[in-house]
């Protein structure tokens, strides 16, 4: 007995990405039938333009021999096409039957359940599953999978994915407001996205606080100047040390012992960022009162005093005449050399991009339109089309 | 020619990183504390250690207090009176119900209960800043004095709150002089003010002054906010409840809850404003400012108005006051936000120099 | 039940009149983003100019004209004095100036006029509307109900002139950025000039309403405290915040003043063992509000988000 429309048994579940079919109580008497119904099936996957998995209700549903294969046939081709996995319903045991033996005549996972809610529970075990069996090849350093960011209704970020190795500097570029230095807000912790997953050294996570990421060995410069104005260079790199730390409140204030020596210690490698840096000469000086390509250095040097594993830089050439440009990019390229640090960086000098980059990210809109290494993406249509044009 | 530091070459960071880097600032603050511990008491008369200098020392400590929490850490409080008067009644409970309890233990008890006072109201701050958070400190004003007045187990029972400082007895010696009281409150004030030098040099300082002047930015070098605000809350409020207890020990012996009013906020923080955000000394320069203005007033603005023929009515010299300090703090915002301590500070820069002009 | 609408009819009305003195603030703070802690000194001062004036003979209209024009004289001397040097300077040292304003106009009213308390009579009685007692037996004061009408005009006006003039587009784009606003070509001393004027007419008027209430003294200046919970409450910004603000301020305060000692007195007192009374807590009582809203949307009612850019 059909006593509902084709329409009216189909739904999108979008927070479980589950399409789901209910074959309950539905006859099909020949190969037309099924090719309609399969037709509307079809055509509304298309229409979502992405995967889903599969809910299918087979309860009291009755399907003739003659129908049969094309059934099978339709089923397959919908799966292949649009599906992740799928998971069924049968209330009798008689249909549950049937499903099996037809799973095991032609070779796919039955997944077979009682009532409804035994399916989607299947179904979440199912996507766990398949999560955690991506390409365990992460020795990549920094994975960023499927990330989106929305703040209301404004889409930062959408479904950006991409890997860097241990050791290298790698670019991401793009137009104003593609969302680049909401990306680096992301792994970095100030921002949380609602979607995808960020993957460093190994230890997968969703979301994680600015104060853990600090703690994993991730430091930032930003896009505006961050320095504390009201204190002098010395003590903005010490603050960057601050996780290092270890004496309470109580020793600091005796001064005397621990707190002492821990202190002069942590000048001393300070010390060694000024020197390398090349601002001795503003030490003791307030951030405030210093021009801005020395504020950028400071800032820069404040990242590197934690000694970081991974360093993001947020336009670090930003407002600076050519000579000091080369100046910055002689440090970025000396850090990377010297200290090992992996550097993912923003910028719009093209020229920097491409001469110290080993691999380059292209985002526009929030989306991630292209990959590779410097040659690659220069040459690439879509990047000159979206961000680089062409020389006339 | 007599400030100067060439040929004082630092050679290690432990030298450089000193409080006084500067050999003839060593010498003018070790003058300064023999003057203070030993010429003092000899010279110094009831009135002048009793009416001026006490207080000037309590007031200072308060200041310091606040401006741990708002000129280095950036956390606005209009609530110090409250915290106070906290230190004041929690030192005179501790004292009366605690036999044998010693006074100087109950000092620093008083200060940990003000502290953990000032947490509660400043958990407040984690959510919110600026004039709101002044605001959730007008309601710790409000509430403490209210509080201490209605909850008649506070003052043990008298009348209107009121509560009389008991006897202050260390190590078998009676403090009932204004001299011995006065090297106490000395003691104590310096001793803190050195603890609170070296906290603001150390990293807890750092952290302060980075959530000041750039919170979102501390957080990201993985600074903990929740824990340095509260932290700032904590020491602030210590400081300013071992200043209500001195105030009650030391200087004034009866106080009652309303004494500690909005009025009282107010004062310490303009002393921080006049005397410099966010240092040391300007906590000293600017309770030194605020003691001495009422009486500096009192003494010479009548022979002032004598002298160019006007006759003051009564009442005048309090309005007086008021108004010099409303014109001041303008004028100090206008001209030298940062207050006295930047005066200092450049007058010190002018004197390296001298007698050259640049 | 009577007493209880009594009760609650006198707090909304006390409402009204504290949202009269938020009124000054939202103005000054929408138009230059600067929280102008003396608007409760300058109630103090409009009031205790009138009634000095008018304890000395002039009549009440011509007392209102002068201490208008006083307004307009502290307003100009604020504009070019405080807050031209203070032009773009951070939000919390403009505030830390409106302290020290708020203590120059104290010591200056008193220094004027003295610091005795006057009476202020403006013809209205403090008396319960006749009909309404009669019929219901809810006593309401006449002299509430004529302050809640005053307060309602002033708050319309301003409401349409903020919404509707060119002058008031102006002004929300001061209050925004100071130096943007200068470079578009905005008055930047005359718009300020001119919103502390308006903002010194409602402090006369709260000032009037206050006083005949209250009587003109010292405390006058505390009003002025009470209307922070208010704005916090509806939002710095808004005017229509400002009159809900004091609505909600204005009844819980009342409400909690009544009720909560006569609720709390009896089981607190036993679980104790003392007396305990409860009286006097609507000191603090509104701030406490206040804070519990902060910590649910610090934005206020009707306040704006503040979103911070890294």
């Amino acid at each position: 007995m059909q006593n509902r429309t084709t329409s009216e048994r189909l739904t999108f579940h979008d927070a479980m990405e589950t399409f789901e079919v209910d074959f309950s109580d539905l006859t099909f008497s020949d190969a037309a039938e099924v090719d309609a119904f399969y037709d509307e099936i079809d055509s509304q996957l298309v229409a979502s333009g992405r995967r889903w998995y599969f809910l299918v209700i087979y309860t009291g549903c009755v399907i003739v021999p003659a129908a049969w294969e094309r059934f099978a046939e339709r089923g397959k081709a919908s799966n292949i096409n649009h599906g992740l996995g799928t998971v069924r319903v049968g209330a009798t045991a008689q249909t549950r039957d049937s499903i099996r033996q037809d799973a095991e005549r032609s070779f796919f996972r039955a997944n077979i359940h009682d009532t409804r809610d035994q399916a989607i529970l299947a179904l979440g075990e199912l996507r766990k599953k398949q999560r955690d069996s991506l390409p365990a090849a992460d020795d990549k350093f920094l994975r960023i999978d499927n990330v989106s960011l929305r703040f209301g209704g404004v889409k930062a970020i959408t479904g950006v994915s991409f890997a860097i190795n241990r050791g290298e500097i790698s670019s991401i570029i793009g137009p104003n407001g593609a969302g680049k230095s909401s990306l680096l807000n992301v792994i970095n912790g100030v921002y949380h996205p609602q979607e995808g997953t960020i993957t460093f050294l190994g230890k997968k996570r969703h979301d994680m606080d600015t104060h853990e990421a600090a703690a994993q060995g991730i430091a930032r410069t930003f896009q505006n100047i961050a320095l504390f104005k009201g204190m002098s260079v010395l003590d903005n790199l010490m603050t960057g040390r601050n996780l290092k730390m270890k004496c309470n409140f109580l020793q600091q204030a005796l001064y005397w012992g621990p707190a002492k020596r821990e202190e002069l210690e942590h000048r001393k490698k300070i010390e060694q960022v000024i020197d390398f840096l090349e601002i001795e000469h503003i030490r003791k000086t307030p951030v405030g009162r210093l021009p801005y390509g020395l504020q950028k250095r400071v800032e820069l040097g404040r990242a590197l005093a934690a000694e970081p594993t991974l360093l993001l830089l947020d336009e670090p050439m930003a407002g600076m005449n050519v000579e000091e440009k080369q100046d910055m990019c002689r440090f970025i390229l000396d850090v990377n050399d010297q200290f090992g640090t992996t550097i993912l960086l923003i910028e719009h000098d093209m020229g920097v991009v491409m001469d110290i980059s080993n691999f380059v990210v292209v985002l526009d809109h929030g989306m991630k339109i292209a990959e590779g290494t410097p040659d690659e993406v220069r040459s690439d249509p879509v990047v000159i089309r979206a961000y680089l044009g062409t020389a006339h | 020619m007599f400030y100067r530091d060439s040929g004082q070459f630092k050679e290690t960071y432990s030298t450089d990183q000193q409080i006084f880097p500067i050999r003839q600032d060593r010498i003018g603050i070790a003058l300064v504390l023999l003057f203070a511990f030993v010429i003092v008491p000899v010279i110094g008369n009831q009135y002048w250690l009793s009416g001026i200098l006490i207080p000037f020392l309590v007031f200072a400590l308060a200041a310091l207090g606040l401006n741990i929490l708002t000129g280095y850490a950036g956390q606005l409080s209009l609530g110090t009176a409250a915290f106070m008067a906290v230190g004041a009644f929690a030192a005179y409970n501790f004292v009366l119900r605690v036999p044998g309890m010693p006074i100087l233990v109950s000092f620093v008890l008083a200060g940990i209960t003000a502290a953990l006072v000032g947490i509660v109201f400043g958990l407040p701050s984690l959510r919110i800043k600026g004039f709101y958070l002044a605001v959730a400190t007008l309601a710790a004003q409000f509430f403490v004095v209210w509080a201490l007045t209605k909850f008649g187990w506070f003052s043990n029972f008298s009348a209107s709150g009121v509560i009389s400082a008991q006897k202050v007895v260390i190590l078998g010696y009676v403090f009932d002089t204004p001299v011995r009281k006065y090297l106490m409150v000395l003691t104590i004030v310096v001793l803190m003010a050195l603890a609170a030098k070296n906290m603001v040099r150390s990293s807890i300082g750092r952290a302060w002054m980075a959530v000041r002047d750039m919170d979102v930015a501390a957080g990201v070098i993985g600074i903990r906010l929740m824990h340095t605000k509260l932290l700032a809350f904590a020491v602030s409020s210590f400081y300013c409840g071992v200043a209500g207890a001195l105030y009650a020990y030391g200087y004034i012996g009866t106080v009652e809850p309303e004494g500690f009013s909005l009025d009282l906020s107010f004062r310490v923080l303009f002393m921080i404003i006049i005397g410099g955000v966010g240092s040391i000394l300007g906590s000293f320069l600017g309770a030194a400012f605020i003691t001495f203005l009422p009486i500096f007033l009192n003494t010479y603005a009548e022979p002032f108005a004598h002298a160019i023929g006007l006759q003051l009515p009564s009442g005048i010299v309090s309005n007086l006051e008021l108004i010099i300090f409303g014109a001041l703090i303008i004028f100090f915002l206008i001209v030298e936000p940062l207050g006295l301590a930047r005066m200092w500070q450049i007058a010190k820069e002018k004197m390296r120099l001298w007698p050259f002009p640049h | 039940m009577q007493f209880f609408f009594e009760v609650l009819i006198g707090g909304l009305l006390a409402g009204v009149m504290y949202s009269l003195v938020a009124l000054g603030f939202v103005l000054i703070y929408k138009a230059s983003g600067v929280f102008n802690f003396a608007q409760g000194a300058m109630v103090f001062f409009a009031a205790l100019t009138f009634v000095s004036l008018v304890e000395r003979g002039f009549s009440l209209w011509v007392a209102f004209l002068i201490t208008f024009a006083a307004m307009v004289l502290f307003a100009v001397a604020t504009e070019r004095v405080v807050l031209r040097p203070l032009v773009n300077q951070p939000p919390i040292t403009l505030f830390m100036a409106t302290i020290g304003l708020t203590f120059v106009l104290e010591g200056l009213s008193q220094l004027l006029w003295g610091s005795q308390p006057h009476g202020l009579e403006l013809g209205i009685e403090d008396m319960p509307l006749e009909w309404l007692s009669a019929n219901t037996g809810i006593n309401v004061s006449q002299f509430d109900l004529f302050a809640a009408l005053v307060a309602g005009i002033l708050v319309s006006g301003l409401a349409l002139f903020f919404q509707k003039t060119r002058i008031g587009r102006a002004l929300r784009a001061v209050a925004d950025d100071h130096q943007a606003a200068l470079a578009v070509g905005i008055p930047l001393q005359q718009i300020w000039a001119i919103v502390w004027t308006v903002a010194g007419f409602v402090a006369l008027v709260s000032g009037l309403l206050w006083g005949a209430r209250n009587g003109v003294q010292f405390a006058l200046t505390f009003t002025a405290l009470k209307a922070l919970p208010v704005l916090i409450l509806g939002g710095f910004e808004s005017v229509a915040g400002a009159i809900v603000g004091g609505l909600i301020v204005g009844a819980s305060e009342k409400l909690a003043e009544i009720y909560i000692p006569q609720f709390l007195n009896a089981p607190l007192s036993e679980a104790w063992g003392v007396s305990v009374n409860l009286a006097g807590l609507e000191i603090w009582f509104p701030y406490a509000l206040a804070l519990a809203f902060l910590l649910i949307r610090p934005e206020g009612l009707f306040g704006e988000k503040h979103i911070d850019r890294v």
